[in-house]
């Protein structure tokens, strides 16, 4: 039996949409398991049905996002939120203001006839059965969530941060060696430190690690390396706004 | 008054759709709505620190990020009266290749070919010609790995730097692209053949804009020899059915893309592109909006050859991997950049600490809006009791996607 699946795409970047096509020939191989029923970036092609897999990506951002997220969410039996937009909020959340004054300072009216909403991760809008971040995501992760959701497998989740993967690829330390910010000490891993291979620092585009990340030593840490606590703040806020407050 | 709506765009970027206004049963007006909530990125860099920028530029758009973050840096250099070598550039031009062979190849294989061949999306036209999918697969691979050794990530990496790069390419990734530039060059060729036969599509533009070189530059041109800044002569408005804005060149409806490009820059292609923009020189001045298509054909013929030409060049003088140091100052600097869809630029002022103080992007699609606009409208009003439904609807779609529009990019078209 074939899986039904669903891709819907809220405001982002396209990003994750995209990435999903970079898989190339293991798409076909996902293929031999799944139907695609729904993705508009790809395909002509949409069957209104109920969905064994629905992947979201984006954040709530208009109220034609949350009515796309709410029908997602109806027609599907397992939910995937799938890159930091959609478990996070990105970069697009991390705006502060009410949403009719953003509009009056960039298109210089308070008129909303657009319904645009301020920006939210779908996680606060309904309940999702697995959380995939990444800006974007790796390509190889949701390949293999995909993968064992074919063969009935729940899929596990990570839970280290990115320095374990730095650590395993032999990079210098940036943040120790080199004082530059790098975010790795408290974001969750996955990326395989792509960033700070170009020696650059993490900038947690994959949001905080839970529960064990420690934030404050990491904020003591930057501030005595000299950057004021407003750089930081917003540094910490870029990808996750919500959850990392101070 | 009645309308037809197309819901929303297949085959494109980003949630945007179209409403086609019939009056006394005759197509009376288009109206290109872009659906994607507004993302405020000019309000996301305020305040920021110019390091930082370029990174969260990239978020802009996954297709062209590369181009944002070149974009974003050349604003940034010009404003801090940053001056960076040939080597740096070079590599620069490199990663704005790979970012146009990656986005042309999905755009010509993945969403216009099976409009082509008669299919709803290249899965399914891989069952009978799996060969031209896997082809273009192939090209755009070859693109995304350049992107990811300049640009530090298949999509959103940051080593794109003010002054230079976190890391630079090895011997061996140069001559990776080198040898592959070299290999995918006839594959490409084939596919100018497959795209010079699609029949025209929506309006011929009033005028064309373009980057003064060929993907990057200091100032604007257009088709009339004027040279230019976007303020000089390009006027943006809001509209109440689309979180995009429009523009007008001196009050005309204008295009940018593959085909001003290649049109009001073919001195500077490459020998083989050269050649076949002779070829099809005759076919691309009638100027429908579809023939860019084509033309980004014989870009992604361009782009190969561009990219072995500077990858040779960079293995024979060696790569020295010095960055520029950057001093923030008060300052005001416009980076503009070809993105693979057309004119993109960043415009900032930044402070005496290196916070941006203004910021305005436009993008491409931004750009186009008005010239999709216009194209659907005159393909509608041609097609409109003619044609059945269905057909009508498809080739408004084509139409559309003609333009590569990039719905993301699009929304934050703004002027703080």
């Amino acid at each position: 039996m074939m899986l039904k699946l669903g891709v819907f795409e809220l405001t982002d970047c396209g990003g994750c949409a995209l990435n999903i096509l970079f898989l190339y020939e293991r798409l076909f191989d996902l293929l031999e398991f799944y139907e695609i029923k729904e993705f508009h970036m790809a395909s002509s092609f949409r069957e209104h049905d109920t969905l064994d897999v629905a992947i979201v990506t984006g954040s709530v951002s208009t109220q034609r996002d949350l009515n796309l997220l709410h029908y997602a969410r109806n027609h599907s039996n397992y939910l995937i939120a799938l890159g930091t937009c959609a478990t996070h909020g990105d970069v697009q959340a991390s705006v502060e203001g009410k949403i009719r004054d953003k509009l009056e300072r960039v298109y210089g009216t308070r008129a909303n006839p657009m319904k645009a909403l301020d920006s939210t991760p779908i996680v606060q809008h309904v309940a999702v059965d697995y959380a995939l971040p990444g800006c974007p995501y790796d390509k190889d992760e949701l390949y293999q969530v995909l993968m064992n959701l074919a063969k009935g497998v729940e899929p596990p989740t990570k839970d280290y941060p990115v320095c374990v993967e730095c650590k395993l690829n032999e990079y210098e330390c940036v943040l120790v060696k080199r004082g530059i910010p790098c975010l790795g000490p408290i974001t969750l891993g996955g990326c395989n430190a792509a960033c700070i291979k170009c020696h650059l620092g993490c900038i947690g585009c994959r949001g905080p690690l839970p529960k064990e990340a420690n934030p404050a030593s990491e904020f003591e840490i930057l501030k005595e390396l000299g950057y004021d606590e407003e750089y930081i703040r917003r540094k910490f806020k870029t990808f996750a706004r919500g959850e990392l407050r101070w | 008054m009645v309308s037809i709506e197309i819901e929303a765009f297949t085959r494109v970027e980003g949630n945007g759709g179209a409403e086609i206004i019939i009056e006394n049963g005759e197509v009376k007006d288009v109206r290109v709505k872009i659906f994607e909530g507004p993302r405020f990125f000019e309000l996301l860099t305020l305040g920021r620190h110019y390091w930082d920028v370029p990174d969260l530029e990239a978020r802009i758009c996954a297709i062209c990020y590369l181009s944002h973050s070149v974009a974003s840096v050349l604003g940034i250099e010009r404003a801090l009266g940053v001056e960076v070598p040939e080597e740096i550039m070079l590599l620069r031009e490199l990663g704005l290749l790979g970012e146009l062979i990656e986005s042309h190849a999905l755009h010509l294989y993945l969403l216009v070919a099976p409009d082509l061949f008669g299919y709803a999306d290249a899965i399914r036209m891989a069952s009978r010609h799996g060969e031209v999918v896997k082809e273009g697969l192939t090209i755009k691979a070859f693109g995304n790995y350049i992107r990811e050794v300049i640009g530090g990530r298949e999509i959103h990496g940051i080593n794109v730097k003010p002054g230079g790069f976190g890391r630079y390419p090895t011997i061996e990734e140069l001559e990776r692209m080198e040898r592959q530039s070299e290999a995918l060059l006839k594959l490409a060729r084939r596919a100018v053949g497959i795209f010079a036969d699609q029949e025209y599509l929506g309006a011929k533009a009033e005028h064309y804009v373009a980057v003064n070189g060929y993907l990057y530059g200091d100032e604007l041109i257009a088709d009339d020899g004027e040279h230019f800044d976007y303020f000089q002569h390009i006027e943006e408005k809001t509209l109440p059915y689309s979180f995009a804005k429009q523009s007008r060149y001196k009050g005309e409806v204008f295009m940018v893309g593959a085909l001003p490009r290649v049109m009001l820059k073919h001195e500077a292609l490459t020998p083989m592109a050269k050649h076949l923009y002779e070829e099809y020189k005759e076919k691309l001045s009638q100027g429908y909006a579809s023939l860019n298509n084509l033309a980004q054909a014989i870009e992604l013929v361009y782009a190969l050859e561009r990219t072995k030409e500077i990858a040779q060049n960079l293995l024979d003088r060696g790569i020295k991997g010095e960055n520029v140091p950057v001093e923030p100052r008060e300052g005001e600097g416009i980076g503009y950049v070809e993105a693979p869809r057309g004119v993109l630029l960043h415009h900032y002022r930044i402070d005496e600490k290196g916070n941006i103080a203004y910021s305005n992007i436009i993008t491409p699609t931004a750009f186009n809006h008005a010239m999709m606009e216009l194209s659907l409208y005159e393909e509608a009003k041609k097609r409109y009791g003619s044609s059945d439904e269905v057909t009508f609807l498809q080739k408004l779609e084509e139409t559309v996607r003609a333009f590569d529009p990039c719905i993301s990019c699009s929304v934050h078209v703004v002027r703080l």
